[in-house]
């Protein structure tokens, strides 16, 4: 099961959020899970709603004990909460889940995240085919463009610039999996551009392999007994 | 018997099979006096986490016409290293790499632990999986960005060295070649002719013949250079320019005037698209996932005309035979789904629209494929979204849950046949020993094919005893049965899934008490069930419902304990308790009554009905009551308008809906506003507990459900009031002793 290993507290949070469905496009449309909430489904489940009760075989029609004499039952209050309240509830109402709040740091900066990109294109120009590279560019642009004019929700940056961290870190699945909620997630308004920055984890990571390979192979051949302290293979 | 009852969750938890009865019938005659066949479901692909795949091959029988593998029922022979088939018993030597084995160093396939056990083939090329997208283009502007949107969504989900294609259609129908370079072509073909495969195949440039994937040749670690055709490229490769190439997709350019409906080809999109993959890729991995906005209206597999006045068949245009297009649209997807059948591919539908869209036409596309359906009103709903979502879910292994190309080969020991299978696959035609002159289901056969399948995708397997009456199994015999299922793993390895179950014969006359504990009614409910959809699509509704009538009351006759002319007399053991409502849910359900669906919403019903597991049948067959309350934790209720209480609320799902429904009195306080009062703090937590439980099952299930939150008065009350058992009406609410 694939989980968003990267977060701090708050980002995590907020990748696990529920969000009405469009009721004007459909009716009881169910509500919409974050990515986060989806790749977590599938772990222990509390209940399993799967059990049934027999027909009482006499056949005499099952009136519960509460309904006694017609007439409208009077409506006196809930009773109160006099004992300890069962388990708290996991979530809002699937329905009507807003985004929770959390207290926002300084907002993320457009140079902290454009920058380690435009550095990673860079450092892979060697590598990937100029075409490629051309492309990888001008969506970056893009994204440049709709950071700088405001049209990025707040969420779609402080996830990039964690993505941008993981990058940097050499976390190539953690990085994937944060473009991948931010697809699914956000689709609106990262597509013209995210496609890019997958292309960029990718080729970095491929990059990565290849240098570490050429390492290895330069590290074996002068002396076979000389390893390298502190080189680890990339796998 | 508490026993059994862990015997059969044993069992199926270990070998994803469920049995109709758990002891046999030693005799055909005894068999059929049963009423209920033996049967059993079957999910060859149940999620087993605990169950590593081994390494190697599997041993099979040597002799020709048996081939069956090895297994923990084998008598075995360590000192000469030889074993018995326990289906022919045949001798068999013990291949050389089998030479260490004894009794205390057993290989696995012989533990009866392994009695299910996973192969991985090593050898052979291995062949990418491929997706093929076909969209319609006669979509309205905000419905075709979220399908544009949904697609560029699924490019960052699939795997990096998938293929990918894409064909869009309205009057025409374009095949886009992705390139990554220049300007972007694409192949345009009238919507109004359908071709041969040939013809598409030359058309496209595609006649030199393709590179067969499945030869056994020396393995090939690299990707092989010709694995790709101009038209279908890795995802790796084409990911950005595919990703601008859905952005810029247009709405069909076409005209539609006032009172029409836009021409939209499907037929000949579909034949294309089969016709593609058919030149290209053969016997290998491959959805086509057809996206829809509308009826077919154009060309072969046309469903309705371009004129608005005239509507779609509904079900009582197709009972008075005034259906027009009907018989020769069928005619035309069940041959492109035979060919895809044959290919080893399959056929998705996602069907969005307010009106109809020819799902009981093309559903055989997806029946006969494995493929799905997802039918919702729009693209632009979180309902398509997150089920589209999830066809790409990952298992706890990060791998798709998508398997490809299945074929089940079923084996008996010599007193029971094979009468047929009901589910998501076609026939093989194998003929042998095991395959019986009686068909129930898709019959004739001890093979077939699952072209697209998952862990939760289960068939109906049938059986028939042959065993004659006057020979009689010695005590303490019993019977096996071996599934075979070879298929292609998403990580695009072949495996194959060996399962082998045995159980006891028993003399009817003399042990009918032990074949009545060992009675599995959950079971025996979902596989008459698939008996009667089965029925249904080629008989009149009320002739199935009689058929399914008769066998309740014979069943009831052979099993019930009564006295004659005292109806209060009637007494069922426990293991048939339930299923009589079962059976009673099941013929008020859509899957047996028409009215009140469309034709499309009937196909789709029967499509998911026809495929899901055991627990997810029942739940469609009857659905599942939850009562929450102050009296005491949720606990479950009959489906009776009798657990419909002022102070309760209820959580019904029947797998397509999930009903939340606040009884009077709950629904006045929720209005008061109680729950944000901080001394009723527990009324709050009594209205967040069916949310909570409606929230889990909505996070996980394919796909995705209805969600109706309502109370009592609502106009949606509707949903839980038409399938709960009307014991109290108006006319005996304060009465007593009637039912």
């Amino acid at each position: 099961m694939t989980r968003c290993p990267a977060g701090q507290a708050e980002v995590e949070m907020a990748e696990l959020y529920v969000k009405p469905g469009n009721k004007e496009r459909g009716w009881n449309d169910p509500p919409q899970f974050s990515y986060g909430l989806q790749t977590q489904a599938g772990g222990t489940r509390r209940t399993l709603l799967t059990k049934r009760v027999a027909a009482p075989q006499d056949g005499s029609p099952r009136v519960p004990a509460s309904e006694t004499s017609p007439g409208p039952p009077p409506m006196g209050p809930p009773p109160p909460s006099s004992k300890a309240p069962r388990s708290p509830p996991v979530g809002s109402d699937p329905a009507s889940g807003v985004e929770p709040s959390f207290p926002v740091e300084s907002e993320a900066l457009m140079e902290d995240v454009l920058r380690p990109l435009e550095q990673a294109l860079e450092d892979c120009r060697g590598h990937t085919k100029k075409q490629v590279c051309d492309d990888i560019s001008r969506r970056l642009a893009l994204l440049q463009e709709q950071w700088a004019g405001g049209k990025l929700s707040i969420p779609v940056k402080k996830r990039m610039t964690l993505l941008v961290q993981e990058l940097s870190n050499h976390q190539w699945d953690a990085a994937d999996d944060i473009h991948r909620s931010l697809m699914v997630d956000h689709v609106t308004e990262v597509s013209q551009w995210m496609v890019g920055v997958k292309r960029l984890i990718a080729e970095k990571r491929s990059l990565f392999s290849e240098e570490a390979a050429n390492e290895e192979k330069s590290a074996a051949t002068p002396e076979k007994n000389q390893t390298i302290p502190g080189f680890h293979q990339a796998p | 018997m508490a026993t059994y009852l862990e015997f059969i969750q044993q069992n199926e938890e270990r070998d994803g099979v469920r049995f109709s009865w758990n002891v046999w019938p030693s005799s055909r005659l005894e068999a059929t006096r049963m009423v209920v066949p033996l049967a059993c479901l079957l999910t060859p692909l149940k999620e087993r986490p605990d169950l590593p795949p081994v390494q190697y091959e599997p041993v099979l029988c040597s002799r020709p016409t048996c081939k069956a593998v090895l297994n923990p029922l084998c008598q075995v022979d360590y000192r000469a290293k030889l074993w018995a088939c326990n289906f022919c018993f045949q001798r068999n030597q013990f291949p050389p790499a089998y030479g260490g084995i004894s009794e205390v160093n057993q290989p696995a396939e012989l533990m009866p632990q392994f009695s299910t056990i996973e192969y991985m083939i090593q050898r052979g090329a291995q062949s990418p999986l491929i997706f093929l997208y076909v969209v319609d283009t006669c979509l309205e502007e905000d419905d075709l960005q979220a399908l544009k949107e949904s697609l560029q969504m699924s490019l960052s989900l699939l795997p990096p060295d998938a293929l990918v294609g894409l064909i869009t259609f309205g009057r025409m129908v374009q095949v886009h070649e992705l390139s990554c370079e220049g300007i972007s072509k694409s192949y345009v073909f009238r919507g109004t002719k359908d071709l041969t495969a040939k013809q598409i195949q030359d058309m496209l440039g595609l006649t030199k013949p393709a590179t067969p994937m499945q030869q056994a040749r020396p393995a090939q670690p690299q990707e092989h250079p010709s694995v790709s055709s101009r038209f279908l490229q890795p995802v790796h490769k084409i990911d950005m320019n595919l990703t601008d190439l859905l952005g810029e997709l247009q709405r069909d350019p076409w005209p539609v005037t006032q009172g029409k409906r836009p021409l939209r080809s499907t037929g000949v999109a579909l034949s294309i698209a089969v016709g593609l993959l058919e030149g290209t890729f053969p016997n290998t991995g491959a959805r086509i996932m057809l996206f829809t906005g509308g009826p077919p209206t154009q060309g072969p597999g046309m469903v309705v005309g371009d004129e608005l006045k005239i509507p779609i068949r509904s079900w009582h245009d197709i009972e008075k035979d005034n259906a027009r297009f009907m018989k020769k649209a069928t005619k035309h997807y069940e041959m492109l789904a035979n060919r895809t059948a044959a290919n080893g591919h399959c056929i998705d539908i996602y069907a969005c629209a307010l009106d109809q869209t020819g799902l009981l036409e093309m559903k055989c596309c997806a029946n006969l494929t494995g493929g799905y359906m997802v039918m919702g009103d729009s693209f632009n709903t979180s309902l398509f979204k997150q089920t589209f979502q999830r066809i790409f879910t990952k298992d706890f292994n990060g791998d798709f849950r998508m398997a490809f190309g299945a074929t089940l080969d079923v084996k008996t020991s010599r007193e029971l046949k094979i009468a047929g299978a009901i589910g998501p696959c076609v026939s093989l035609n194998v003929k042998g020993p095991c395959v019986s002159e009686n068909e129930l289901g898709v019959g004739g056969t001890s093979q077939w094919k699952i072209c697209g399948l998952d862990p939760t995708s289960t068939l109906g397997i049938y059986f028939e005893v042959v065993n004659q009456h006057n020979a009689p199994i010695p005590q303490g015999g019993r019977g096996a049965i071996q599934f075979v299922t070879r298929y292609q793993h998403s990580s695009t390895q072949r495996r194959i899934r060996v399962t082998t179950i045995a159980r006891n014969w028993a003399d009817a006359q003399t042990q009918l008490r032990h074949i009545e504990a060992a009675f599995d009614q959950e079971a025996a409910a979902v596989l008459m069930a698939r008996l009667g959809v089965f029925r249904a699509e080629s008989e009149e509704g009320p002739d199935v419902l009689r058929w399914l009538d008769r066998q309740l009351i014979r069943l009831c006759q052979k099993f019930g304990q009564y006295n004659k002319e005292d109806p209060a007399s009637f007494r069922l053991s426990d293991s048939f308790s339930l299923y009589p409502q079962f059976m009673f849910h099941l013929r008020r359900s859509p899957f047996l009554q028409v009215f009140n669906n469309s034709p499309d919403e009937s196909s789709y019903y029967r499509h998911h009905f026809a495929r899901q597991d055991l627990t997810q049948s029942l739940i469609m067959i009857q659905p599942i009551l939850y009562s929450y309350s102050f009296h005491g934790p949720p606990e479950p209720v009959l489906l009776d308008s009798s657990s419909i209480l002022a102070d309760r609320i209820l959580l019904m799902d029947t797998f397509f809906q999930i009903v939340i429904y606040l009884g009077e009195t709950i629904a006045q306080w929720r209005k008061a506003g109680y729950q944000d009062m901080p001394e009723y703090e527990n009324f709050k937590h009594l209205l967040q507990a069916p949310l909570d439980d409606a929230q889990e099952i909505l996070q996980a299930r394919f796909p995705m459900p209805r969600y109706i939150n309502t109370e009592h008065g609502g106009s949606q009350a509707r949903f839980l009031l038409s399938k709960v058992n009307p014991s109290q009406t108006h006319n005996n609410h304060y009465a007593w002793g009637q039912c």
